[in-house]
């Protein structure tokens, strides 16, 4: 098939056809024969000091080849602060724990010799709240906080207490929007630890062959970190380290953190180098490998009579749990975003990471912005009721707008940050806002519209980079590798349409690299931040310029011509004045042949990278800086029916409007969309860590751990504006976690609404409806 | 993964069944009858039960008897839900079992299962309980044939080796105005927050719970409160039944005590109202 463009156009994604039929292959399903399996005993405490490990009946069990514990190789782990034994030593900070290895022949010996480990525990206070963590002469979670080693500059643990960072957020004068203030707000929100819940749980393998290379097969978002973190904690030269992924069945930043990693390499060098698998239970994917923070937050706003904000002051809390991991950038992004896409003068935000006795932290999508979204965007509902203005109104009258400064004093412009009136219009005509936004039904049921708008930014290292490397085929046709993960959103293809759109050929002559393997394929940072289209998009795009320059220089020569009188479509270099001229990719990529078999130029190797730009660290005193490239704005709504008899609800539909600056793939950019929605209202309704007065998470399995099932989901409307970014590869924004930003503030915005309480706490659910509404008596009925 | 062997044991008469039970007893093999193995095989894998030998009763002919005959509905204790479901029989029953887990889960799970599972809720003795059905048992010492009431005490009352083999409900039962409402914490398929399944009979309610307390729960006291006429209110009666609930109300994370009492309110009211509109 000829060349015709595919940027716009639905397209396939490559890896369809393995994945609907079953070809496809993740980590685990790679079965490989003699390879050892290894079992993790995990903490039953939340907090305790490990007395004694006794593995001598466990070493007796048939099959067992090697068992480890914390003392067997100490080390300690951690992108922020290097606070986490890969297997804790000397005490468990949190229920789950891995406390001991077994590794046997086979995963059902694993799993006896487990068993019969005693560990015996002296238990200690437990720390098992943001607000008990906090308090004056709260028990330490970590008592040599003082001593960790953070490999970033930016963090900075408080010794003598459970804050693992500390991040401010200060602009303009807080006296002077308290004064030009007609009212103010004051309102604490809640929200609580819960799981990533990929469908493919964790799995990694490890085997040391003897030249000294570690090799690493695992189910991971950030291979390169991988490499990078085991080289550092284990000494081992990166060179050494080669780390293969395959497709990842769903990731949402929970294999963002290194973790079964460490574990596969440990249990692999204790038998010698071998192959040994570990591979998470879903039990143990939800307890003992990392989860979403909680946040404890409190707010006061300021507004005039009219409706214009001016003043915002925060208090986040951020539960990382037991380990920091990326909960203190996760609280970063909270205070650099802090006031939602709104402008507003003069702000004051502290994010405080804090440690509890729960289960450790790591991303998930949305990296922190749907917490403060729900704040933000929850008392912005309860200022319009108390200002007696719609809510869209005071979010029209509020939009961030270019040339307003973001909470770091970042300057906005339309081509950073898109057009939230756009959304937020489009938005009131897709959910017929005009009919009202509470209407009792003739059948005493209450239909309710809460809405709310989102903005997200990538907040990345500053030096985040990426990088593509492009082979060609003698038949002219191009391999495109690349480090991006293919964990679901079918970025592989987004990528490949790009080459193909700059390339001018068709998308079936571009053969995409599947699997990322360290050693061969360019780094890209990590798949993360709703920054792969952006930044690899960028790369593949100078990549597909240094091929096309290569190409039209020996076609220069073959045609006899100046290289600028070329150019190329249809995998052809052609004189521009005369198409009819022209040389075939495949004569050209792998060197040209004269007739009579002279050859010149030689194997052609296109080549791209990126890297961010412009972006700083931050004040430590007032935050002041540039955090991402830009941001991608939006507007949600959710529409719910509520019976005030049963305090039970129904959801009906659920939009989103959001700014990409230009949709590549219209199809997967609505499905990646609206499976963030999915997961938002998993939020919203449902998806919540419990944990015991113990500290013992209660709801370990999919028997109680619910999240939102088919059947349930409402009706999902998605739909795009395109004001186009300058710097990014044909004008699109990141848009890959977005769709969860704001459905939780719009859910609890249309449960308030229809019951006239305040929800600020999540998940809402009939039970915590009926509590709030009759103070939770049964004889109050 | 399973972490343990066991051996598998298809019999295909009662007798073998039971004497096979004996024989792997007392070789210490902790026998288990096996219908459809859900709760067995989720469970094993946790290592919350432990076997050396199961015994897979679905190759029993009593076992899958399913029919109406001579008065009486007889179904086998190797019945799967959607089959009941499916026959339709029992409309109540039918009711009940089909929001019992999932339609794939409902392929698997027998009657048997559901009424001898460690898993607290058993929805599937509510409709049982109602219309005082019998359930038959075998052991080596032979059959009985026992009403559900009896042999039903917060759990199925077996003992050791006994096997059960089918239930038994008279037909003027099973044509009876009936109800059955069952609530979640907040989804469909989900296990009970509280389940009801009621028939009314001359006039009377029977009316059994799950998710009430721990166990499933049939009160005569509180049908009595529920069927007294010298009282109008409804709300009135329901309140007193609600206090005179013969357990401790249950309260975990899928629901606090109080909520469900609240529910159970509803509920009650719902079915009540519904017979009365019947009427």
């Amino acid at each position: 098939m000829d060349y015709i463009s595919r940027i716009g156009v639905s397209t396939p994604r490559k890896e369809s056809w393995d994945k609907v039929t079953g070809a496809a292959k993740y980590n685990g399903d790679i079965v490989t024969p003699n390879a050892l399996h290894a079992k993790i005993l995990t903490s039953t405490h939340a907090h305790a000091l490990i007395k004694l490990i006794d593995i001598s009946e466990a070493l007796k069990s048939d099959g067992v080849q090697a068992i480890i514990t914390g003392d067997s190789f100490p080390a300690l782990s951690g992108p922020m602060i290097e606070d986490r034994p890969p297997i804790a030593k000397d005490k468990v900070r949190y229920f789950g724990e891995p406390v001991a290895v077994v590794v046997a022949n086979s995963e059902e010996e694993a799993m006896r010799a487990i068993k019969l480990i005693k560990v015996v525990y002296d238990p200690l206070p437990v720390v098992n709240s943001i607000s008990d963590s906090i308090k004056s002469g709260a028990t330490l979670i970590h008592e040599n906080l003082g001593e960790y080693h953070c490999p970033v500059e930016d963090v900075c643990p408080q010794p003598g207490s459970n804050i693992a960072d500390h991040m401010k957020i200060r602009k303009g004068d807080m006296n002077k929007g308290w004064t030009e203030s007609d009212i103010v707000i004051e309102s604490s929100f809640s929200l609580p630890q819960s799981d990533h819940l990929a469908m493919e749980t964790r799995n990694s393998k490890a085997e040391i062959l003897p030249n000294g290379n570690v090799i690493i097969h695992t189910s991971s978002q950030a291979p390169f970190s991988v490499k990078e973190e085991l080289s550092k904690i284990y000494n081992i030269s990166e060179g050494n380290i080669i780390v293969r992924v395959p497709l990842v069945g769903g990731g949402f930043g929970g294999k963002v953190a290194v973790d079964l990693e460490f574990i596969a390499y440990l249990a692999s060098k204790t038998v010698g180098g071998r192959l040994v698998k570990v591979a998470n239970s879903r039990e143990e994917d939800i307890a003992s490998s990392p989860s979403k923070i909680g946040v404890e937050a409190k707010l006061k706003i300021g507004a005039t009579k009219d409706g214009i904000i001016k003043a915002l002051e925060c208090t986040y809390y951020v539960g990382c749990g037991a380990y920091a991991d990326t909960g203190p950038r996760m609280a970063k992004a909270i205070a650099v975003n802090c006031t939602g896409p709104y402008n507003i003068e003069n702000v004051q935000c502290d994010a405080i990471t804090i440690y509890t006795n729960h289960t450790f932290v790591t991303s998930y999508r949305g990296f922190g912005h749907t917490a403060f979204t729900f704040c933000i965007e929850r008392i912005l509902d309860q200022l319009a009721a108390s200002l007696g203005i719609d809510p869209i109104e005071l979010r029209m009258k509020n939009a961030i707008a270019p040339g307003n400064l973001s909470p770091t004093q970042d300057k906005l412009t339309l081509s950073n940050t898109g057009n939230l009136v756009k959304c937020i219009l489009r938005l009131k005509e897709i959910m017929n806002w005009q009919e009202g936004s509470r209407i009792i039904t003739d059948n005493g049921m209450i239909r309710a519209k809460g809405m709310s708008c989102f903005w997200k930014t990538s907040t990345s290292p500053t030096n985040a980079s990426s990088g593509v490397i492009l082979t060609l085929n003698t038949d002219g046709s191009i391999n495109l590798n690349f480090g991006g993960v293919e964990i679901g959103p079918g970025m592989k293809t987004t990528i490949a349409q790009i080459l193909a759109e700059k390339m001018k050929m068709d998308i079936d002559k571009i053969h995409v690299v599947m699997d990322v393997d360290t050693q061969t394929t360019p780094k890209h940072w990590k798949t993360v931040a709703s920054m792969t289209t952006f930044m690899v998009g960028n790369a593949v795009i100078q990549a597909a310029e240094d091929l096309i320059q290569q190409l039209k220089n020996l076609g220069s020569i073959v045609l006899k011509c100046p290289p600028d009188d070329l150019d190329i479509k249809d995998q052809k270099v052609y004189l521009r004045d005369n198409p009819e001229i022209y040389a075939p990719f495949k004569d050209l990529v792998h060197g040209y042949q004269y007739p009579g078999g002279s050859s010149i130029g030689g194997q052609m190797i296109g080549r791209g990278s990126y890297i961010m730009k412009h972006l700083t660290s931050l004040d430590k005193e007032t935050g002041k800086g540039k955090v991402g490239v830009s941001w991608t704005v939006g507007a949600q709504a959710v529409e719910i029916e509520y019976d005030p008899r049963k305090y039970t609800y129904r959801l009906l539909n659920a939009a989103t409007v959001i700014d990409v600056g230009k949709v590549i793939n219209p199809k997967t950019a609505s499905g990646i969309i609206m499976g963030g929605m999915s997961m938002g209202i998993g939020l919203a309704t449902h998806e919540e860590f419990l944990y015991n007065d113990s500290g013992i998470l209660e709801n370990t399995s999919l028997r109680t751990y619910k999240l939102i099932h088919f059947g349930e989901q409402p009706k999902y409307i998605v739909d795009f504006i395109e004001t186009p970014q300058i710097d990014a590869p044909f004008g699109a924004r990141g848009m890959g976690e977005h769709g969860i930003l704001g459905i939780p503030a719009a859910f609890a915005n249309a449960i308030s609404l229809a019951t006239g309480f305040n929800f600020n706490k999540l998940p809402i659910s009939p039970e915590l409806i009926w509590k709030t509404m009759t103070g939770g008596r049964y004889d109050t009925f | 993964m399973i972490p343990f062997d066991f051996e598998y044991y298809k019999p295909t008469t009662i007798e073998e069944a039971v004497n096979l039970y004996n024989k792997l007893k007392s070789a210490g093999k902790k026998p288990i009858y096996y219908g459809g193995g859900t709760e067995f095989i989720s469970m094993a894998r946790m290592h919350n039960v432990y076997t050396e030998a199961v015994i897979d009763i679905k190759g029993i002919l009593e076992c899958n008897i399913h029919e109406l005959k001579n008065n009486e509905l007889t179904i086998g204790s190797a019945v799967t839900l959607t089959n009941i479901a499916e026959s339709n029989f029992f409309p109540l029953l039918s009711l009940t079992v089909k929001r019992i887990a999932d339609h794939t889960v409902q392929d698997k799970i027998t009657l048997g299962g559901n009424l001898a599972g460690t898993i607290i809720y058993r929805e599937a003795v509510l409709p049982l309980m109602v219309a005082d059905s019998e359930i038959v048992l075998a052991s080596i010492n032979g059959e009985r044939r026992v009403p559900i009431m009896d042999a039903f005490n917060k759990r199925i009352q077996l003992a050791d080796g006994e096997m059960i083999v089918q239930v038994i409900i008279k037909d003027n039962f099973i044509t009876l105005p009936n109800i059955h409402v069952k609530r979640t914490k907040n989804e469909k398929i989900d296990y009970p927050l509280i389940t009801i399944a009621a028939l009314k009979d001359n006039n009377k309610i029977k009316i059994a719970f799950s998710g009430m307390c721990d166990y499933p729960l049939r009160s005569y006291i509180m049908e009595d409160i529920l069927n007294d006429n010298t009282v109008s209110s409804m709300d009135k009666k329901i309140s007193n039944a609600i206090n005179n609930i013969p357990g401790k109300v249950l309260n975990d994370i899928s629901g606090s005590s109080e909520y469900r009492k609240f529910m159970l309110h509803t509920m009650i009211h719902e079915a009540l109202t519904n017979f009365e509109e019947v009427n």
